[in-house]
């Protein structure tokens, strides 16, 4: 089912707000709709996008690659993103990785076998300061978690698993 | 004085004739049926390597042959698949062709070799009839399979090779 | 003309427009900075920071806004605490730019050894190893040691097959976007992207077929490693090994200038044989570029297993026999040549056709060539240089897939400012860089021409301009069409005639029939009947396998006399077979249908028991009893010039004259321009206008159009089609796909016809099976048939499309 099939108010609401000389600005909320119910973007998805926009697949596509809050693939319930770029890796965010994966179980990139958590290694997120630190992603809310340890994150992802911690 | 002294020293002359005959191991090697050694840097024929698998070291990058400086060597590459492998990377030699009488056994072949796959032999004897005889393929220049290792083109299981070239170490002399 | 800035590079003084980047300042003093990411033909983006030098600029003493002056009354210089990119810094007046002081020597070293950090040690193997700027600029400015450990280095992907042409492999990738930018920006086909940030960065490509544009093979001269390369040469030689052999590209009119790679090559039984087509270097007709069918496809028709060869007692009996037909038929010969013959055949070929009082037709899908050679560009009329005020038409052509370069140009044009307008009946890729789209109804071509002055604002356009160009070309259109819409668009043109940068332009189909057309030769209006009971000799073309009519006309002929460089179905069905060179193995000219000769060079031996067809000419001649040069392609040029009035004052010395262009590309700097190469052997001499009167252009007109539930096709072209010279090239075998037909969905509705399903195409007497594909662009009641796909079409005519039944 296309975008304009499925949501034709959010469609035409978010093409309002963009003059129609400039309408390629509205590729960011597009992909927002588009990633709305399955937690990611379908290449048909991008497709539609840039036949609406006047714009190539591959640029599409190329926003997002870009930004970590946009996905291609199906993930769990909550996407662990880890900042391991240069400044976070000098304070330990590979090491943390690693670590975390045995705790977990699982490769960077894959998800738990419960389907909760997808552990992600991911470029810079602007807190290298408070490395080791990543951010958690349940649909399009995200939460920073800075300066943490690997007992922590198991803690976060215990309280996750019991369904007693909300993403703002 | 006129006949002595000329007789005095063909004697003397003689003499070390005479002593060497008695003293000295005569130096002539009877060749073919006896064959001197050859020194252990000698440069003779050259021969192109293979890993103990059987695989061969030439990659095909024709460094030889534009580090030759009499153009004696001829190369061609193809691409490697894992269905039919002769090298461990993304490339070897579908065609190598040494013309021995165009060589001047300096060796810059062996040394621009990346991955060690030409080497100079110590065979010298080298003989032909015929200018063609003298253009050796690579049939002729690769040695057989080590024991163990398995002839080329080699099945090879996918994504065992995924590398362009093999990894490569400094040589060590 | 721009302003001129005085500034000083490593104590050379530089005088250059406003606006140019320091950079191409230094280039034109000779001394080279270091790039990896500047392109001379795109946009700066400061991406790779390879170009570091020190610049300083006149200080401004703030109190007084006077510059500031140093105690010995010299301009005080400021320069910035840190290296400054010479890229992406316009110059300015006073300017002092330092490349090589130790502080800039230092900055780029130290940057070489940060790309290297992340670059594998492929260069014996990879295909750019020798003519790679990454290599030669770490050679000439960076460190044989590294600080950092060889065996931390980023492991990426090194198979990714962007489509079936282009290779890339993400551990070489530096990240400059030469190609993304390339397509996005020069090309207009932004199918290339950046994926991820970081080290992570990815070029990707989310079209279908990967990497979906003509102009693909581009990107892999211009990449400064060897992340990009194509399949066509993969492992295909060591750029040292090749010899450089300069030539044209023969697969359309636009005639790029071509570098032709040679080597002797076992695989050929020893022979020179060639490896890969560059495009050289010509400012006026191809600039830098080549598009993917003259990369891919080019050549490697020359080298079909269909090539024909006689050995030289055969040779001559087929010569004997030809002439002996020939002198049999006399007047009764007719003659039919190609587009893909040489200047110099077309004249012997017309000298003979003299001396027997036969006819000669040029064997051609489109006319109108009396008013190219009349109303043509003048000369010195080059498309890099229409730009404001200047107005550009394009009628009934779809460039993107019959000239892709002019595309290219065009394309530029536009963004220059020109007004581009272009009119077809159907959507083209030209459409999104046009100032206006005019879209007709198939039938209307000349109609709508006619009505373009009308107009208000393209009328405007039109009148006001201070150049018109006008390509017309041949979609949806025949032979009776084409020429009255040569016509209407020529008089379009009255009153520039000649002028430089003005004039008529036709997409022909071939690399010579404007060459043709400028020697005398025009298609048959009825070829069918000028063929029945005539010794036909045919050279150069592949009636028989065009149109199955044509072939009957062909087996009611007296005798058939075929001439090609590969066997076809009329060479099969010929009396007597002339197997020709082909031009890679001889020399010879081409006239470009903006009208400048340009010489191609031999680049491989000739094929045992070929001639050139020229030579094949001059030998009939002598056992005709005419005189013709046939001992060499210059001396036949020579007679040209003195007889041809075009022609005049053309010779080949003058065709090998080579002028500076900018950029400066293909010289030792490769990191600067690419891979391409440089032209040392010749840009062409424009002809002059023919003197002769100019044809009428009024009076002409009605086309066929359907009628109410009538369907009628129309021949439309694709770029990659079953061509005699295209078929041959099997790596874009799979971008040619099978026989399809255009319909609007409306007119498929009416016969229940589905998008991307198989129908039964009746025409012409054929029944052929075809794709339909709907396109909304075209009118209804059309159905476009695409040339070069085993449907014969070559003028709108009806049609009776059916479902095919499902097997």
């Amino acid at each position: 089912m296309s975008l304009v099939e499925k949501y034709p108010e959010e469609v035409k609401a978010i093409f309002a707000k963009y003059p129609a000389d400039k309408k390629r600005s509205a590729v960011m909320p597009l992909l927002y709709l588009a990633q709305r119910e399955e937690g990611y973007v379908k290449k048909e998805s991008m497709q539609e996008i840039a036949a609406m926009l006047d714009l190539d697949t591959t640029e599409v596509a190329s926003i997002v690659g870009f930004y970590t809050l946009y996905h291609d693939e199906k993930a769990g319930k909550y996407r662990m993103q880890v900042c391991n770029d240069l400044p976070c890796a000098l304070r330990g965010a590979d090491k943390f990785l690693e670590s975390l994966c045995g705790n977990l179980g699982i490769k960077v990139g894959e998800t738990t076998p419960d389907g909760l958590v997808t552990l992600e290694a991911v470029m810079c997120l602007a807190a290298c300061d408070k490395a080791p630190m990543f951010q958690l992603q349940d649909g399009d809310k995200v939460e920073y978690y800075e300066n943490m340890t690997v007992d922590r994150t198991m803690e976060l992802v215990e309280a996750l698993k019991k369904g007693g911690k909300e993403i703002k | 004085m006129r006949l002595v002294e000329p007789f005095l020293e063909l004697m003397t002359g003689m003499m070390t004739t005479l002593k060497m005959l008695v003293t000295e191991k005569p130096v002539t090697v009877q060749y073919p049926e006896e064959k001197k050694a050859v020194k252990p840097r000698y440069r003779g024929r050259h021969y192109l390597t293979r890993y103990e698998n059987g695989l061969e070291k030439c990659i095909g990058c024709a460094l030889c042959a534009a580090a030759c400086p009499a153009d004696a060597i001829f190369v061609e590459a193809s691409e490697n698949t894992d269905e039919k492998r002769f090298s461990p990377g993304d490339r070897y030699a579908s065609t190598y062709e040494i013309n021995m009488l165009r060589c001047i056994y300096c060796g810059f072949c062996e040394d621009a070799c990346p991955t060690e796959a030409i080497v100079l032999g110590d065979n010298y004897e080298l003989s032909f009839t015929d200018r063609r005889q003298a253009v050796y393929t690579k049939e002729m220049l690769i040695l057989p399979v080590p024991q163990g290792g398995a002839p080329t083109p080699q099945v090879t299981e996918p994504g065992k090779f995924t590398r362009s070239v093999p990894e490569m170490k400094d040589p060590v002399d | 003309m721009a302003k001129l800035i005085n500034l000083t590079i490593n104590g050379v003084a530089v005088t250059v427009p406003d606006g140019t980047l320091v950079v191409d300042a230094a280039k034109k003093a000779g001394i080279d900075i270091p790039v990896f990411c500047y392109h001379p033909k795109m946009e700066p983006v400061g991406m790779c920071r390879q170009c570091l030098v020190e610049i300083g600029r006149p200080a401004i003493d703030r109190a007084t806004g006077q510059p500031a002056l140093n105690d010995d009354g010299t301009p005080k210089l400021q320069f910035m605490p840190k290296l400054e990119t010479a890229c992406t810094n316009p110059v300015s007046e006073g300017m002092v730019v330092l490349t090589a002081t130790e502080k800039a020597k230092a900055g780029q070293k130290e940057l070489l050894e940060l790309l290297l950090t992340s670059h594998p040690l492929d260069c014996p193997i990879c295909d750019k190893g020798g003519e790679c700027p990454l290599q030669n600029l770490t050679v000439e400015y960076g460190s044989s040691q590294s600080r950092f450990i060889f065996d931390e280095k980023q492991r990426a992907d090194k198979h990714v097959h962007l489509g079936e042409l282009i290779n890339l492999d993400r551990e070489r990738c530096i990240q400059c976007a030469r190609c993304i930018r390339f397509q996005r920006d020069v090309a207009g086909d932004p199918v290339l992207g950046f994926y991820q940030r970081g080290r992570l960065t990815d070029i990707v490509t989310y079209s279908d077929p990967g990497f979906d544009s003509v102009f693909s093979g581009n990107t892999t001269d211009i990449c400064p490693v060897g992340a990009l390369t194509t399949a066509d040469f993969r492992f295909g030689a060591r750029s040292w090994e090749l010899k450089q052999s300069a030539s044209l590209c023969a697969q359309c009119p636009v005639g790029c200038n071509v570098t032709f790679n040679t080597r002797r090559e076992a695989k050929s039984g020893g022979v020179m044989a060639i490896k890969r087509v560059m495009p050289r270097q010509n400012e006026q007709v191809n600039e830098t570029w080549i598009c993917d069918k003259g990369r891919f496809a080019g050549y490697h028709y020359t080298e079909a297993e269909s090539r024909l060869g006689l050995d030289a007692a055969s040779m001559e009996s087929a010569l004997s026999q030809a002439a002996d037909k020939l002198a049999a038929a006399k007047s009764d010969a007719v003659f039919l040549a190609g587009g893909r013959l040489s200047n110099e055949d077309f004249y012997n070929l017309k000298q003979l056709a003299a001396k027997l009082g036969a006819k000669a037709y040029l064997y051609s899908p489109m006319a109108g060539g009396e008013y190219t050679t009349a109303y043509g560009l003048g000369a010195g009329s080059n498309l890099g240089d229409l730009g404001k005020d200047d107005t550009v038409l394009v009628v009934a052509s779809d460039l993107y897939n019959e000239a892709p370069v002019w595309h290219l140009r065009l394309k530029a044009a536009a963004k220059r400012g020109a007004t581009l307008i272009v009119a077809a009946g159907r959507a083209t890729k030209l459409d999104e860089f046009a100032s206006f789209v005019v879209r007709y109804a198939y039938g209307d071509e000349v109609e709508t021409v006619k009505g373009l002055a009308g107009k208000e604002k393209i009328g405007d356009a039109i009148k006001n301009a201070a150049n018109l160009v006008v390509f017309y070309g041949s979609d949806g259109l025949g032979l009776a069409g084409t020429s009255a819409l040569a016509a209407a668009c020529a008089d379009l043109l009255n009153g520039k005639t000649g002028k430089v940068n003005n004039g008529l332009v036709g997409v022909w189909n071939a690399p010579n029939t404007q060459g043709a057309y400028e020697l005398g030769l025009a298609p048959a209006a009825d070829l069918k009947s000028e063929l029945k009971g005539k010794t036909v000799y045919v050279i150069a073309a592949d009636p028989a396998g065009d149109d199955p009519a044509l072939a009957d006309a062909l087996k009611s002929a007296k005798a058939v006399i075929a001439q090609d460089i590969l066997a076809t179905a009329t060479t099969q069905m010929a009396a007597v077979v002339l197997p020709a060179a082909a031009y890679t193995e001889r020399e010879g000219t081409y006239t470009t249908a903006e009208r400048r000769v340009q010489r191609f060079y031999l680049a491989v031996p000739a094929k045992a028991g070929t001639r050139a067809d020229f030579a094949i000419f001059a030998e009939l001649g002598k056992k005709l009893g005419v005189e013709l040069e046939g001992r060499s392609a210059l001396l036949v040029m020579n007679k040209i010039a003195a007889e041809e009035k075009a022609f005049a004052g053309i010779s080949y010395a003058r065709l090998a004259e080579v002028t500076a262009q900018w950029p400066i590309v293909g010289r030792g700097d490769l990191y600067y321009g690419g891979t391409g190469y440089e032209n040392k052997l010749g840009l062409g001499v424009h002809l002059a206008l023919a003197l002769t009167p100019a044809p009428s252009t009024s009076g002409r007109g009605g086309q066929m159009r359907p009628k109410e539930n009538e369907l009628v096709a129309v021949p439309v072209s694709k770029i990659y089609d079953l061509g005699v010279t295209m078929a041959p090239a099997k790596l874009l075998g799979q971008r040619i796909g099978a026989a399809a037909v255009g319909l609007n969905p409306v007119t498929a509705a009416k016969l229940n016809v589905e998008n991307g399903g198989k129908v039964q195409v009746q025409v012409n007497g054929v029944t052929a099976e075809a794709i339909a594909r709907f396109d909304e662009s075209i009118s209804t009641g059309v159905v476009l048939i695409y040339r070069s796909f085993g449907i014969p079409i070559s003028e709108p005519t009806s049609v009776k499309i059916v479902v095919a039944e499902k097997a």
